[in-house]
């Protein structure tokens, strides 16, 4: 790996001055993607002349769970923080489900979510469970603060809303509403330490007599960014919460989709995936909304 | 570009230095501080041979930053002897034939004392999730499962 | 002739004292504190650090390679290409005949120069400063169309083909038909005829032909190829290296160098995992780079070089005819078997095309087989090489037609299963072998038994299947010596990779009747240690503990002829037991080991020391052979295969160490299985390798592996120590087609290509 200066500020606003200042700094968290990439000269970006860590700013760590707005997770908060989370584990499932298997338990240990989300990877885990709960990306920068949502954030692979010496200060996401649940659930070869070939987030509300009465779903890993699934989710406004729903909505989310072929699977083989995991985790997110 | 002034414990001991700051913590610790016992297999954090415990937690090394290990505490495979004795993770290891090549050893070492230290009598369904991180390409991991439940007082 | 046999239990309790005992290893302590010393810990003066550039094509002219600007960047010492070295006695048709590529890059990844620095990443930046000017050629990567006449060649022709190394894995008289004539990409052909295969069909009941594919697969061992060398002003060069093969590593070294093996001190440092893939390979880059700056050089690969440029193990096509009778005989095979050996020669074709036939008496075979060169890495030996792509196939047939046949797939195993004198395909008999005791242990196993409770489970499956492996064999010596206070000195020169000088503890504490504590064993260099072959082809036991087991009996000799002298009494009668020599039935006479030592070492002591000597030649193999059954369950819409549970039967002969057999036998287990699952090399239509990393090249991890049921079986081998025979290959050998078979059983449709990936299981299910 080539040298950088390196810079670990304590507050924000200094982070701030500092990319500012260091034409071409570069922020890191956990590392796990950055440290690889530059070591392998694969960083999407020139080689960094600075490396500003992000860890020792108070206001980036953290999660806040309040019933009445909501969540709020530090974007320097790890995997392993977010999946051990009671909060998380008991109101957004599904972000738990995927902080909960990004790499081994040392990546967890190590990457944060910002990363997860900044590096802007089509099969980031932690994106499709985000975008099926509404959520909201706080971001600062020269120009000041401003909040993106989540399906706004993504613009291609590696490529972020993120303008130059901006940075992600925090996730926010809605309280869930009543009679709500959420699922996410990813393929891959192993069953773990391994990179989603497909991953399928689903968040339902349903009325009291079983029908949707608000849908979201959200797929990874099979579109330059994390996408959601919305002629899927329009088919099932309304519908009753049925195995021939979930059955038809798999039909119209694997149409929908359009994965390329890669080395970790063809795109027909990430099409049928998300029709047979889009179906389950319909299943596992309504379930969870019965207070299954 | 400077080198970074930084100060931690490892094993116990506190350091202050100055590391260069490309350089990972596994480069630091072995390179800078002579300690050998962690392994590098992959370099991108796919093997969990070069494991440590950073402030609790099981990390793979050769993906953090050193200059980031500022204010740490840091335990390796060498930090694991008490007196000279062997830790009852090791000296499991070395009953059951979890050991064979060696090279995976010290990390999977230390991800069995992270998992021990948060799951004190894991079942079998832990060991497994608990150190799916680190790959032996020796055993086939059939002895380590032993390693950790008589590490742990369990019965194989 | 009557074989005795028995199914261990883990007590392991025997006629001996230490032979036969769970014995923890002699080196546990320093390697579960990290206090082992791996090449890549050794660090020395004045040393300095080895970066290798690669070639990012398959294929191409090197037009130019320009290293000024490297050579100018700050901490650089020395840039290095192959115009830069001495004129060496290089053969360009070998792997190990090449240091830099010269005019043509044959594979992604071949090195084209190298530089050295103090601070490796010095190094690493300064890789990007070399020019290298390409002429990008047709890269060739298909084996099966490379074969075809009027294909694009994969280089220039080749010829004096060394395969001193394959003899190395696998020793056995059958010459192969090298390349000769016009230009081709297939290296050499082998054949092997028995019998009127046509005819052989003509009386079959059941016929079955089907094509076969197994993956290229890496070895993988934790630990990367790491060399370190130095070259001193008297011309002695010293490697410290990660290798099987310190005695091979010396010879291909002197002959490539043009040194004396005399001035060549090759260390095997201890082996971060081997597996038939680190015999020679960054020894001579390294040492070429510490002869031109007279400095200690150290070389660690990446584990991308290692994906990249090491040797790893073929894929291979398989056309496979079988025609069983009604009543389970096998009466014809007929295979075809092509083999990808990449950019070089020396793919493992013979003993796929042995053991293709090998495993069961078949009158009427036919067998081809084709070693075909592309612009790929080329292969080498990974455990037991060529058998399990052959085996796949064989033991995917076995099932397919008992199944047709309404046969149970045991029965129709074990009735056609080889025994002693039994000829394999290229005619030799087979010695005494255990595989019927291996089909016999494996239907006992809890695995298999199973099989009746799974029966009409959706989606669950049970299957079963068979492996072997001949070995290889090379002369051993070893040295046994009394210490001054009665302590034991064993010194070989085979590199342990597997727990071996474990093996030679107990197999001198038996001798000589010591605790195991008194007992201490040496991996010497080549200068201070006795020959021994490469540990590889599953030899070392069987030879170097043979050796031991020699030297033991000649030190202990000596003891009693000292003894005998002393006490003027016969040789006859005295005999060794708790470390002390006795005179039988009289107890006052006793001479401890302690006191033999002092009277063989003191200062003018009246003896000469007692050093043992142990030398061994033999031409017998002893093969071995395992039987493994699998249970897994299908997920039909995802096509993920869950393997439930495992068992492994392995004929080890005699195991003088359960707990390491066990561990070499679930080791291999192990590794079949990421055969069959999920491992596998994958390249673009240029030759480059898209998964070059432990992330994208799945090594089975341990959610992905259950504990696996462990059961050893001994057929005592007829000259093997104690009846020991092969232990470390046959296990990795069933794996392909155990899961093949157990996942058929589940699903009812067949994936013919390993590995058997959700997505192949899906487009078996017609779901893709």
């Amino acid at each position: 790996m080539r040298t950088f200066n390196f810079y670990a500020p304590t507050a924000l606003d200094e982070a701030l001055e500092l990319l500012r200042k260091t034409d071409g700094g570069r922020p890191i968290a956990g590392g796990t993607d950055l440290v690889v990439q530059m070591k392998e000269a694969a960083t999407k970006f020139p080689h960094p002349s600075s490396i500003i860590s992000l860890l020792l700013i108070p206001e980036l760590n953290g999660i806040e769970f309040d019933e009445s707005t909501g969540l709020r997770i530090g974007a320097t908060s790890t995997m392993s923080d977010i999946a051990d989370s009671a909060d998380i584990r008991e109101h957004y499932p599904s972000i738990a489900e995927g902080a909960g298997i990004v790499g081994s338990i040392q990546t967890m240990n190590m990457a944060t979510v910002g990363g997860n989300l900044c590096n802007g990877a089509p099969s980031a885990d932690t994106a499709p469970p985000f975008l099926v709960h509404d959520a909201e990306f706080v971001i600062t920068g020269p120009n000041g603060r401003r909040s993106l949502p989540a399906d706004e954030f993504f613009v291609g692979p590696g490529e972020t809303a993120l303008a130059p010496n901006e940075l992600l200060v925090e996730v926010r996401v809605p309280a869930p509403a009543d009679r709500s649940g959420s699922a996410y659930v990813r393929h891959t070869p192993r069953k773990q330490m391994d990179i989603a070939v497909v991953g399928v987030a689903a968040a339902v509300t349903l009325t009291n007599d079983d029908r949707i009465e608000n849908i979201r779903i959200a797929l990874g890993a099979v579109a330059p960014t994390p996408v959601r699934a919305t002629k899927t989710e329009t088919f099932l406004s309304g519908q009753p919460a049925s195995d021939e729903s979930f059955a038809e909505a798999a039909e119209t989310a694997a149409a929908e989709c359009n994965p390329i072929s890669d080395v970790r699977g063809s795109a027909e083989f990430r099409r049928h995936l998300v029709g047979t995991l889009t179906k389950r985790m319909l299943e596992r997110a309504a379930n969870r909304a019965r207070g299954g | 570009m400077g080198k970074v002034n930084i100060s931690f414990t490892i094993n116990g001991s506190s350091h202050q230095i100055d590391v260069e700051p490309q350089w990972t913590l596994l480069e630091m610790v072995r390179e800078q501080l002579h300690l050998t016992g962690t392994k590098e297999g992959c370099g991108t954090g796919d093997c969990g041979a070069c494991s440590m415990i950073v402030d609790g937690r099981l990390i793979t090394s050769c993906c953090m930053l050193a200059p980031q290990a500022d204010g740490s505490d840091v335990t390796t495979v060498e930090g694991l002897l008490a007196n000279g004795d062997l830790h009852p993770v090791q000296q499991a290891f070395i009953e059951t034939g979890g050991v064979q090549c060696g090279f995976c050893t010290p990390g999977m070492i230390m991800a069995t004392k992270a998992l021990l230290d948060r799951t004190p009598k894991p079942t079998l369904d832990d060991i497994r999730e608990g150190l799916a991180g680190n790959l032996c390409r020796c055993t086939g991991y059939t002895k380590i499962y032993e390693a950790v439940m008589t590490a742990s007082g369990q019965e194989i | 002739m009557a074989q005795e046999t028995k199914t261990r239990d883990k007590a392991g309790d025997s006629e001996y004292t230490a032979v036969g005992k769970p014995t923890i290893r002699i080196e546990g302590v320093g390697k579960v504190t990290g206090q082992t010393k791996f090449a890549d810990d050794l660090t020395f003066p004045h040393m300095l650090h080895a970066k290798v550039l690669g070639s990012p094509h398959a294929h191409a002219r090197v037009k130019s390679v320009d290293t000024a600007d490297a050579r100018q960047h700050p901490g650089v010492e020395a840039v290095i290409a192959a115009a830069d070295l001495p004129a060496y006695k290089m053969n360009p048709s070998n792997r190990r005949g090449v240091i830099f590529a010269v005019d043509e890059v044959l594979f992604q990844g071949q090195p084209i120069a190298a530089v050295l620095a103090s601070d490796p990443h010095v190094a690493e930046e300064a890789l990007a400063l070399i020019k290298v000017e390409y002429e990008p050629l047709t890269a060739v990567t298909d084996p099966i169309s490379a074969m075809e006449d009027g294909s694009p060649l994969v280089r220039s022709a080749i010829s004096d083909v060394d395969r001193s190394e394959e003899k190395g894995h696998v020793t056995i008289d059958v010459e192969q038909e090298e390349a000769e004539g016009a230009p081709s990409n297939i290296a050499s052909k082998i054949n092997f005829s028995r019998g009127d295969v046509e005819a052989g069909f003509a009386e079959a009941d059941c016929v079955v032909e089907q094509t076969w594919r197994s993956a290229m697969v890496h070895q993988s061992y934790i630990e990367p190829h790491a060399t370190i060398a130095d070259f001193d002003n008297s011309g002695e060069l010293s490697v410290w290296t990660s290798t099987q093969a310190p005695f091979y590593v010396r010879d291909e070294l002197c002959q490539t160098l043009g040194i004396h093996e005399s001035k060549i001190r090759v260390t095997a440092t201890e082996v971060g995992g081997g597996f038939g893939g680190k015999i020679f390979l960054t020894e001579l880059i390294t040492a070429a780079l510490a002869i031109v700056v007279k400095r200690p050089v150290k070389y660690i690969m990446s584990r991308k070089e290692d994906m990249l440029a090491a040797t790893p193990a073929p894929f291979a096509q398989v056309e496979l005819k079988t025609g069983m009778k009604a009543d389970g005989t096998l009466v014809a095979l007929k295979a075809r078997l092509i083999y990808d050996s990449g950019a070089f020669p020396g793919a493992p074709v013979m003993p796929g095309c042995l053991f293709v036939g090998g495993y069961y008496k078949c009158p009427n075979l036919h067998i081809e087989g084709f070693e075909v060169l592309t612009n790929k890495v080329s292969v080498g030996a990974l455990r037991a090489p060529g058998a399990h792509n052959a085996t796949h196939a064989i033991e995917s047939h076995m099932d397919i037609m008992a199944r047709e046949l309404g046969l149970d797939p045991l029965e129709a195993r074990m009735k056609n299963a080889v025994e002693e004198g039994d000829p394999l395909p290229s005619g030799q008999p087979y010695p005494r072998i255990g595989l019927k005791d291996c089909l016999r242990a494996i239907s006992e196993s809890d695995v298999w038994k199973r099989r009746r409770e799974v029966e009409g489970q959706a989606n669950r499956g049970v299957g079963v299947a068979i492996g072997g492996w001949i070995g290889g064999l090379q002369p051993a010596s070893a040295i046994v010596g009394l210490n001054g206070d009665g302590t034991i000195d064993v010194t070989v020169g085979s590199a342990d990779i597997s727990g071996t000088n474990t093996s030679f503890q107990q197999i001198a504490a038996e001798v000589l009747n010591v605790p195991l504590s008194s007992v201490n064993v040496t991996t010497g260099d080549t200068k201070t240690a006795p020959y021994a072959g490469m540990s590889a082809g599953s030899k070392t036991t069987y030879t170097v503990g043979k050796a031991v087991k020699l030297a033991a009996e000649d030190a202990k000799r000596q003891m009693l002829d000292i003894a005998a002298q002393r006490f003027e009494a016969s040789p006859d009668e005295l005999s060794v037991a708790d470390g002390k020599v006795h005179l039988d039935g009289d107890d006052d006479k006793v001479l401890t080991f302690a006191r033999l030592g002092k009277m063989t070492t003191n200062f003018g002591a009246r003896f000469a020391p007692v050093v043992g000597r142990g030398t061994m030649s033999t031409r017998k193999s002893a093969p071995g052979f395992s039987a493994q059954a699998a249970e897994v369950e299908i997920d039909p819409d995802t096509g993920a295969i869950t393997v439930l549970g495992y068992a492994i039967v392995q004929d080890a002969g005699f195991a003088i160490n359960p707990l390491s057999v066990e561990g070499q036998m679930q080791g291999g287990a192990s590794q079949g299985l990421g055969i069959a699952l999920s491992e596998e090399m994958k390249f673009d239509e240029e030759g480059r390798l898209l998964n070059a990393n432990l992330l994208d090249y799945r090594l089975p991890t341990t959610r992905d592996l259950p504990p696996i049921e462990t059961i050893i079986v001994e057929v005592p081998s007829e000259e093997g120590p104690y009846g020991a025979r092969i232990i470390g290959e046959p296990s990795i050998v069933p794996g392909g087609a155990t899961i093949a078979n157990a996942v058929a059983d589940a699903i009812g449709v067949r994936v013919t290509d390993i590995p058997i990936t959700p997505e192949r299981v899906l487009r078996a299910l017609g779901k893709l």
